[in-house]
């Protein structure tokens, strides 16, 4: 099968430029759910309730369909909810001329708000529930003993989980193209529709992905390593 | 672009409209599933292999592809399969139904994951099982199929039906090389309507795709529930 290579190597430059809008996209992502995410595994955490429930909902519903679904409902909709809003307060504000990376941060963190705290919930299930108890025993606040106690545990539990999260973000944002963001997918697609040459530029992207996923697992490998050091069990278990 | 308020009614008009479509999702869900699995089990067993090539092979594969995004490698398989065909082959596949290229990607993709699930199950059964079958005069092929397969299917459950969720909300890209599935067909509607409407088609489109996960997943929960074995009470 013939390739063209000049193609190939001039486009795998094109989409290495794109590489900052894919991290980009994740790193945001994962800075705004974090919060959010870390408030519904608390919450869940409790006995049901009104509130419990809509968490619930919320994690189901961000679980249960598909990404693309999800993509395509806030983009047809935040625009105009944000033109109306914009009018009704009479912002002068220019809802769309803004930059569709802004729609993709929503979409990707009101998905990954769902998903990380799934993580967080499983990960601060992996604590004993003495753990608290002996921290306020010895005398620490409920804040102190969630962030010097509880946490350093729970994240130790949720990193292969979160590493996992990560990668599948980055792969879920190779969607970005669908709200006309310039990730590596969109400007691979814009150097292929010149000459049709589609098989080499896909081919690109995929070795870009493969090449920022193997960053990220590696990095994650060393921060699962520095997250666990203090684990008591190193060395005596297998 | 004027505010116009949601209409509930239009959700329940556009359902039925959308309904005769999941045979194609469905189609597409299980398919992959059977090939997919084929594929996985070939994967893994070359994996556990002896023969060095193949384990590294297999866990290369599986390598590749959790850093693919599906709808990179559906556009590669769209694009670069009937050209691989014409030229290597030198068969013309450019006519066959887009649903034929869509199976094959995600065959290609559900396949490492289920591998993984297959492997770990089969570590979870202990070796013991195997080796007192055989003792007791089971053939290596009886043996496997008896009891050590069994025991491994009720470990795999959740993991399977995890993987198979995640296939279902995966394979909802398939609109994108022109399938017209569900979500094609919502897209149809939608811009047969002008643009209008398209919240109400997607919320009718995610209502059916909520009820297909959380259906799998309870399916799941049930099959493992009956499946395993009793456990005394502790």
């Amino acid at each position: 099968m013939e390739l063209d290579y000049d193609f190939l190597a001039t486009t795998f430059l094109l989409v290495l430029t794109a590489v900052p809008v894919t991290l980009k996209l994740t790193a945001v992502s994962l800075l705004f759910s974090a919060p959010f995410a870390f408030g519904i595994a608390l919450l869940r955490r409790q006995a049901a309730g009104l509130l419990q429930r809509l968490a619930a909902a919320y994690v189901t519903f961000m679980r249960g369909t598909p990404m693309v679904l999800q993509i395509l409902m806030i983009y047809s909709l935040l625009p105009s909810l944000l033109n109306a809003l914009s009018q009704t307060l009479r912002l002068e504000l220019d809802v769309f001329s803004l930059d569709p990376i802004w729609y993709a941060y929503a979409v990707f963190t009101l998905n990954t708000t769902a998903l990380f705290s799934e993580v967080l919930r499983s990960g601060l299930g992996s604590v004993a529930d003495g753990q608290l108890e002996a921290a306020l025993c010895a005398g620490l606040t409920k804040p102190q003993a969630y962030i010097h106690i509880i946490l350093p545990q729970a994240m130790t539990a949720a990193m292969p989980n979160i590493c996992n999260l990560t990668v599948n973000l980055i792969k879920g944002t190779s969607l970005a193209f669908l709200m006309t963001v310039k990730d590596m997918t969109a400007s691979a697609k814009v150097a292929a529709s010149y000459g049709y040459n589609y098989i080499e530029a896909y081919m690109d992207v995929l070795a870009g992905y493969i090449i920022v996923c193997s960053i990220i697992q590696a990095i994650f490998y060393f921060a699962e390593q520095h997250v666990g050091r203090y684990r008591l069990s190193r060395g005596k278990q297998v | 672009m004027e505010w116009r308020p949601f209409s509930p009614e239009y959700l329940l008009e556009v359902l039925p409209v959308l309904f005769p479509f999941l045979g194609v999702t469905l189609t597409v869900t299980v398919g992959t599933i059977v090939f997919g699995s084929l594929l996985g089990g070939l994967l893994a067993w070359a994996g556990k292999s002896r023969s060095r090539l193949l384990a590294v092979l297999s866990r290369g594969y599986i390598y590749i592809i959790r850093c693919t995004p599906s709808i990179v490698l559906l556009f590669i398989v769209f694009y670069g399969l009937p050209k691989f065909c014409l030229e290597v082959l030198e068969t013309d596949i450019n006519d066959y139904d887009k649903i034929f290229f869509v199976l094959v990607s995600f065959t290609l993709l559900f396949a490492a994951p289920i591998s993984e699930v297959m492997r770990s199950a089969w570590e979870a059964v202990d070796r013991g099982q195997y080796e007192a079958a055989v003792s007791i005069g089971l053939s290596p092929g009886q043996a496997f199929f008896h009891i050590v397969l069994p025991q491994a299917a009720v470990v795999a459950l959740p993991n399977f039906g995890n993987s198979v969720i995640n296939l279902m909300k995966e394979g909802a890209l398939a609109y994108t090389i022109g399938l017209v599935d569900m979500i094609g067909k919502g897209q149809l509607i939608i811009s047969h309507n002008y643009g209008a409407y398209a919240l109400e088609t997607y919320l009718a489109l995610a209502a059916i795709y909520l009820v297909l996960t959380v259906g799998v997943e309870k399916l799941c929960r049930y099959l493992e529930r009956s499946f395993s074995p009793p456990r005394s009470a502790a």
